[in-house]
């Protein structure tokens, strides 16, 4: 795995440091096509500095994800939606 | 199975309901009213999205395509009745503008916000915080938060469901998460997890 200074200057599989970087939430997201994917993965996997940015922001997303998963829908609204859409016929 | 609703014309009744309607809509009941709180950013504004959401998805079941995802098609709905809700005629093309300054002040304090909030990430006590952060994000950035990394939905869906490109999604989602980090960054600093940010300008 590299360790450089002059971010932005490496490249492995076609792919440098600066593209990685704009496409860093593509990847993490998994929006990029396989070819694409695969390429960046193997820079990633290479480049220290990219690695430990996408490491973090990857810890981020799930930190984000984890915080917000537990809000439910308040009972009290639940039957509330219930009762209106059995007045509308459902389960009629 | 539908019999009869006497407080409405025979042309006007609503669709059969399919049994499926409450095994899958009513199931992700839960995730239309996170979605709703995201939009309104008010309990009781969002618990009138989800109600009416639900009336409208429920007299509209015919139009879900089987096989579709429902949380997608729900949102899109809840997001319709949200700008209808929202007559005012506020719309969101200066939230833009104010985010785009905060977003390259953000890119500026990038390795101070990054290196402080590294070491908190695995940290429960964060869980308030990020809430706290994601409900102050301007709203084009909050829904595209909310839809895509809480609600696990994929850029081509959050674009349909917020009726914008996929290149606007790709942009505010950007946005939304370097602006989300830079407020955590502040909270940890004002919770004494920080040092003050070293690059701040004095203005």
């Amino acid at each position: 795995m590299h360790d450089h200074q002059a971010h932005g200057h490496h490249r492995h599989d076609g792919v440098d440091c600066d593209a990685a970087l704009s496409q860093l939430f593509d990847f993490l997201d998994g929006e990029l096509d396989d070819s694409l994917e695969s390429r960046l993965r193997s820079h990633v996997e290479r480049c220290k500095p990219c690695f430990e940015r996408a490491d973090f922001e990857k810890r981020f997303l799930e930190a984000v994800h984890a915080a917000r998963v537990t809000e439910t829908c308040p009972k009290a609204l639940r039957e509330r939606v219930l009762a209106t859409l059995r007045a509308e016929g459902l389960g009629a | 199975m539908m019999t009869d609703a006497p407080d409405r014309p025979a042309t006007e009744l609503p669709p059969p309901a399919p049994a499926e309607f409450s095994a899958a809509a009513i199931a992700a009941m839960d995730d239309v009213y996170r979605f709703a709180r995201s939009l309104t950013r008010d309990a009781v504004d969002a618990e009138d999205i989800v109600q009416d959401t639900y009336l409208r998805a429920f007299r509209s079941w015919r139009t879900f395509q089987e096989g579709t995802d429902i949380k997608r098609w729900l949102f899109t709905i809840a997001r319709n009745v949200f700008l209808r809700s929202r007559e005012r005629g506020q719309r969101e093309v200066t939230l833009d503008d104010d985010a785009s300054a905060a977003a390259e002040s953000a890119q500026a304090q990038e390795a101070w916000v990054r290196g402080g909030l590294d070491p908190l990430l695995h940290r429960a006590e964060l869980a308030p915080a990020i809430d706290a952060a994601l409900a102050e994000l301007p709203e084009a950035f909050r829904t595209a938060v909310t839809l895509v990394d809480v609600e696990d939905q994929s850029y081509e869906s959050a674009a349909e469901v917020l009726g914008i490109p996929v290149g606007t999604v790709r942009s505010r989602l950007f946005r939304g998460r370097k602006l989300l980090q830079q407020r955590l960054a502040e909270h940890a600093r004002d919770a004494g997890f920080l040092p003050a940010v070293p690059t701040r300008s004095p203005a």
